[in-house]
């Protein structure tokens, strides 16, 4: 018997349920392993999910418009011999079990019989089920952050609240690729002969694994609008003060002397032929650099040790409408700064069009937050664990500046870096800024 | 004229048709199966185990000739090769005649006779017994291919051969063209040039063995040109016809006389005159257009082996014989891994490989890490007096995932499989260093080239 559970897969680091925009396939379609099921909004991004097993999709569970915890059954896949019931009928059980809110809601399974095309979207809606209708996602302990992300051993025993036993099933391969790509295996349904995970469900499953909380349950009131959180948002408000409170944070500022560093850009810029670079190019490429000669600071707090990384992978925040994403360019340190711009912007791009992959969204060692187009002097940023700082850009500003030459005008920028004090202490923070402030004052320096 | 009922027919008794036929009797099924030849089709009669028969004979005579390497002196010998043919076809015989008590066994009912599609569940058997019908739930084609030629060569299996007049040749000729340096071509140009025939070698591509990572064919052409066959790479046929000792190759300037033309381009799918057209089936590219599970774009008719497209290897046709058996009798097999069928040549130093050669690797971006390991550092190889050759492993350089395995040496296809199977399982380069491996083996070369891939080779 091939049956396979369609599961809400884990498709970024802060995801803890996803909303169905989609489904690209419905009922009774013939479902080959790659195919794209559906389209998840995820906290970060509109993600295509994946179908790991191949049959047909016998049954959708959870219809376009719903929300699922990851690792809910939203869907099965099986040959049309196969007998789904007892699977079908167990989720629409877990559903009951979820308590008053599921007495609201019609039985999963009648509401799935309804064939779900995406234009039948409209027709479940008019029957919305709490989030909290979810109950199979696995409760994962609060207080681990840092432990569970890229965790060595990617198969922590006895743990396994989302198998029945705590061992998983999983190939060598499978094995690497999730512990190098933070993904936890326990979240995985397998597609190998006996659930065995291998390969492409890790890749599918994208990357990242970051502790779980409840999400804050919404109040309701009459003399006031309550906008629902979206994703984003609540990925938000979720992730920050577990990075607030539990990270003390210090904070170190300097001011940059852009003059060079401007004429350098005008120079580059006027290079045909050639992309065109952004002062946050240049303090991506400064702040690469830095990292290279100051790993205490590209480093992270991984439970009893500090974890220090010898690959500079920066993450650019980028303003959304509704929220923050940051993704994450890659190898910084070994890239030219023609590259880096090239590739910044196609990230930031995409990002603003919700169309980065899982992986571009997870594994940076540091951030850079710019909110120089605003017209700000200078700012300081929360630091996205389980990165050891951040890196918050103002303005290039025109200021009257005071040289041997007398009374003047330069142009200036201030940086300040937020450092966890648990993994630095402020002299390092410091010296890793007085490295950025001379690679972007010399800035020659960024081009050899 | 008479109508039987069948569970299933199999049409074509090849390696894909038999293990198809013998698996469905396993699940159950009753199974007719459709020759208009001899049970166990080219692999058996004409292919694979023929030519392994005269590649021994050709390993023999090239072992005695070497006799004075082992201190063994010998006042002459005669290699007879008509008597080589012999043996080969004794070695077929015995084998067809094994697919014949296995159907026996499994209960397995052979119509001999050509078999056309009357309908998609209906085969009409015409032997010489004159017509049948069959009737059955499902059908599977298994018709296998046939030797192609280039535009404007005829092959009359006299002057011009192709596989199935080589391994009929009653005598060798004196000298030989063999066309198409794939697997066909350098197996018999390694078996003609041991029985002392002048062979030359003609390939189109730049490299003989093109398929194979380019460490390989340099390895071979190393080989075979030392041991006398002349290697023609980068050349194109522009005619064959009649005259010197026989033919006369005409390399667009060049021209080659040789008593024997061997045609070895490739083959091409039996698809005519099975009654495709009629019901509809589709194609691609000359091959039957197939689901995962086998069936063809018409339901309950399936297709499998080289009929369905690449590899064309008789392995692949047994695998995807036992998936179209499954998914008959309504299992959900697992579809046949085409990125994991490993690719085997019995010229000597033997060839074999299963996954992405270097530059594919390469051109698919990937980050990777190569170990070799030569013969020559293998003290089993050293023994045999088989020293020619290598091991060589391409792993993704984060992951350790197996890429891709490329062995040439003595015994090659014999070690690989241990590459398919940590594959299958998707084992790291590490596991494969954490199996203790015995001594003396060749199969040591494969650790040592994967310990080679992780910058920890020990005997080199």
């Amino acid at each position: 018997m091939a049956v396979t559970k369609v599961v809400m897969p884990k498709l970024s680091d802060a995801m803890e349920s996803g909303k169905i925009i989609k489904w690209l396939k419905k009922e009774g379609d013939r479902i080959q392993g790659g195919d794209i099921l559906a389209e998840v909004e995820t906290d970060k991004a509109d993600v295509e999910m994946e179908a790991f097993g191949a049959g047909v999709l016998r049954k959708i569970l959870v219809p376009a418009g719903e929300t699922a915890a990851i690792g809910a059954l939203i869907g099965v896949i099986a040959e049309p011999g196969d007998d789904i019931a007892a699977l079908v009928a167990s989720a629409a059980g877990a559903g009951a079990g979820a308590g008053s809110a599921a007495q609201k809601t019609p039985p999963r399974a009648e509401l799935a019989r309804a064939p779900a095309p995406a234009g039948a979207a409209s027709a479940t809606a008019s029957a919305p089920r709490p989030a909290a209708a979810t109950p199979s996602a696995p409760p994962t302990p609060v207080a681990r952050p840092a432990a569970v992300v890229g965790a060595p051993s990617a198969v922590p025993a006895g743990l396994g609240q989302g198998t029945q036993s705590g061992r998983v099933k999983a190939s060598p391969l499978a094995k690497k690729i999730a512990a190098q790509t933070g993904v936890d295996l326990r979240l995985i349904q397998g597609s190998g002969p006996g659930g065995r995970i291998i390969r492409r469900d890790v890749e599918a499953a994208g990357s990242g694994a970051a502790p779980a909380i409840a999400m804050p349950a919404a109040a309701a009131g009459a003399e006031f609008e309550d906008v629902p959180l979206t994703q984003i948002r609540a990925a938000i408000a979720r992730r920050m003060p577990l990075s607030k409170a539990p990270v003390p944070h210090f904070y170190v500022t300097s001011e940059v002397a852009m003059d060079h560093a401007w004429e350098l850009r005008e120079q580059l810029n006027t290079l045909e032929g050639q992309p065109k670079i952004s002062v946050n190019d240049l303090v991506i490429r400064a702040s690469a650099l830095a990292l290279l000669s100051h790993p205490g600071v590209n480093a992270s707090l991984q439970g009893d040790a500090i974890r220090v990384f010898h690959r500079a992978h920066i993450g650019i925040a980028v303003a959304l409408e509704d929220g923050l994403i940051t993704p994450v360019l890659r190898d910084c340190h070994a890239k030219p700064l023609a590259q880096i711009a090239v590739e910044a912007r196609d990230l930031v791009e995409r990002a603003r069009n919700r169309k980065l992959r899982a992986q571009e969204l997870s594994g940076a060692t540091f951030s850079i937050s710019n909110l120089g187009m605003f017209d700000v002097t200078e700012f300081s940023a929360i630091i996205n664990p389980p990165e050891g700082a951040i890196l918050a850009v103002g303005s290039v500003r025109r200021v009257p500046v005071v040289d041997e030459s007398g009374l003047g005008v330069g142009r200036r920028m201030m940086l300040t870096i937020s450092c966890d004090h648990r993994v630095m202490d402020g002299a390092m923070g410091a010296r890793f800024l007085q490295d950025v402030k001379r690679l972007l004052e010399e800035p020659l320096r960024l081009l050899v | 004229m008479a109508t039987h009922k069948f569970d299933v027919v199999v049409v074509g008794t090849g390696p894909g048709g038999y293990v198809s036929a013998i698996r469905c009797a396993q699940l159950g099924l009753s199974v007719a199966t459709v020759e208009d030849d001899r049970p166990g089709g080219v692999c058996l009669n004409w292919g694979c185990i023929p030519t392994k028969a005269l590649l021994r004979n050709a390993e023999v005579v090239t072992l005695l000739n070497h006799a004075a390497d082992f201190g063994i002196r010998l006042n002459g010998f005669e290699a007879s090769y008509p008597e080589a043919v012999q043996r080969s076809r004794r070695v077929a015989d015995r084998m067809a005649k094994g697919v014949e008590f296995l159907f026996r066994k499994n209960k397995i009912t052979l119509f001999p006779g050509r078999g056309t599609l009357k309908g998609k569940s209906v085969v009409e058997v015409k032997g010489t017994g004159g017509a049948e019908t069959l009737e059955a739930r499902a059908v599977i084609l298994a018709t296998g291919s046939e030797p192609k030629s280039l535009p404007g060569v005829t092959i009359d299996e006299k002057t011009v051969i192709s596989s199935n007049g080589a391994v009929r040749n009653e005598r060798a000729p004196k000298s030989i063209a063999v066309v198409g340096a794939g697997a066909v071509g350098v197996e018999f140009a390694d078996v003609f040039a041991s029985y002392g025939v002048q062979v030359t070698l003609l390939e189109a591509l730049p490299r003989v063995v093109p398929v194979e990572d380019e460490d390989v064919s340099k390895e071979l052409a190393r080989t075979f040109t030392r041991r006398g066959i002349t290697l023609k790479t980068g050349v194109k046929v522009a005619s064959v016809k009649p005259g010197g000792p026989g033919a006369v190759v005409d390399l667009g300037g060049e021209k080659l006389e040789v008593e024997q033309v061997l045609m070895a381009v490739g083959r091409a799918a039996k698809v005519a005159g099975l009654g495709l057209e009629g019901l509809g089936v589709q194609l691609e590219r000359g091959f039957v257009k197939v689901s995962p599970t086998m069936e063809t774009s018409v339901k309950g008719l399936y297709a499998i082996g080289d009929m369905a497209g690449a590899p064309l290897l008789a392995h692949k046709a047994m695998a995807e014989g036992v998936v179209a058996a499954e998914a008959i009798a309504g299992k959900s097999p697992r579809p046949v891994d085409y990125g994991n069928v490993p690719s085997c040549t019995y010229c000597r130093p033997q060839i074999a490989s299963i996954g992405w050669t270097e530059a594919r690797a390469k051109e698919a971006g990937r980050e990777v890490s190569v170990g070799r390991f030569p013969f020559t550092a293998s003290g089993k190889a050293v023994a045999l007096g088989e020293t020619e050759g290598f091991v060589k492993v391409i792993a993704d350089k984060a992951t350790g995932e197996i890429v891709g395995v490329h062995i040439i040496g003595p015994e090659a296809t014999e070690i690989i499989h241990e590459f398919a199977v940590g594959r299958t399982l998707e084992a790291t380069l590490e596991e494969i260093i954490h199996t203790i491996h015995a001594h003396p083996t060749l199969s040591e070369a494969a650790l040592e080239a994967t310990l080679a891939a992780l910058g920890q080779a020990i005997h080199i």
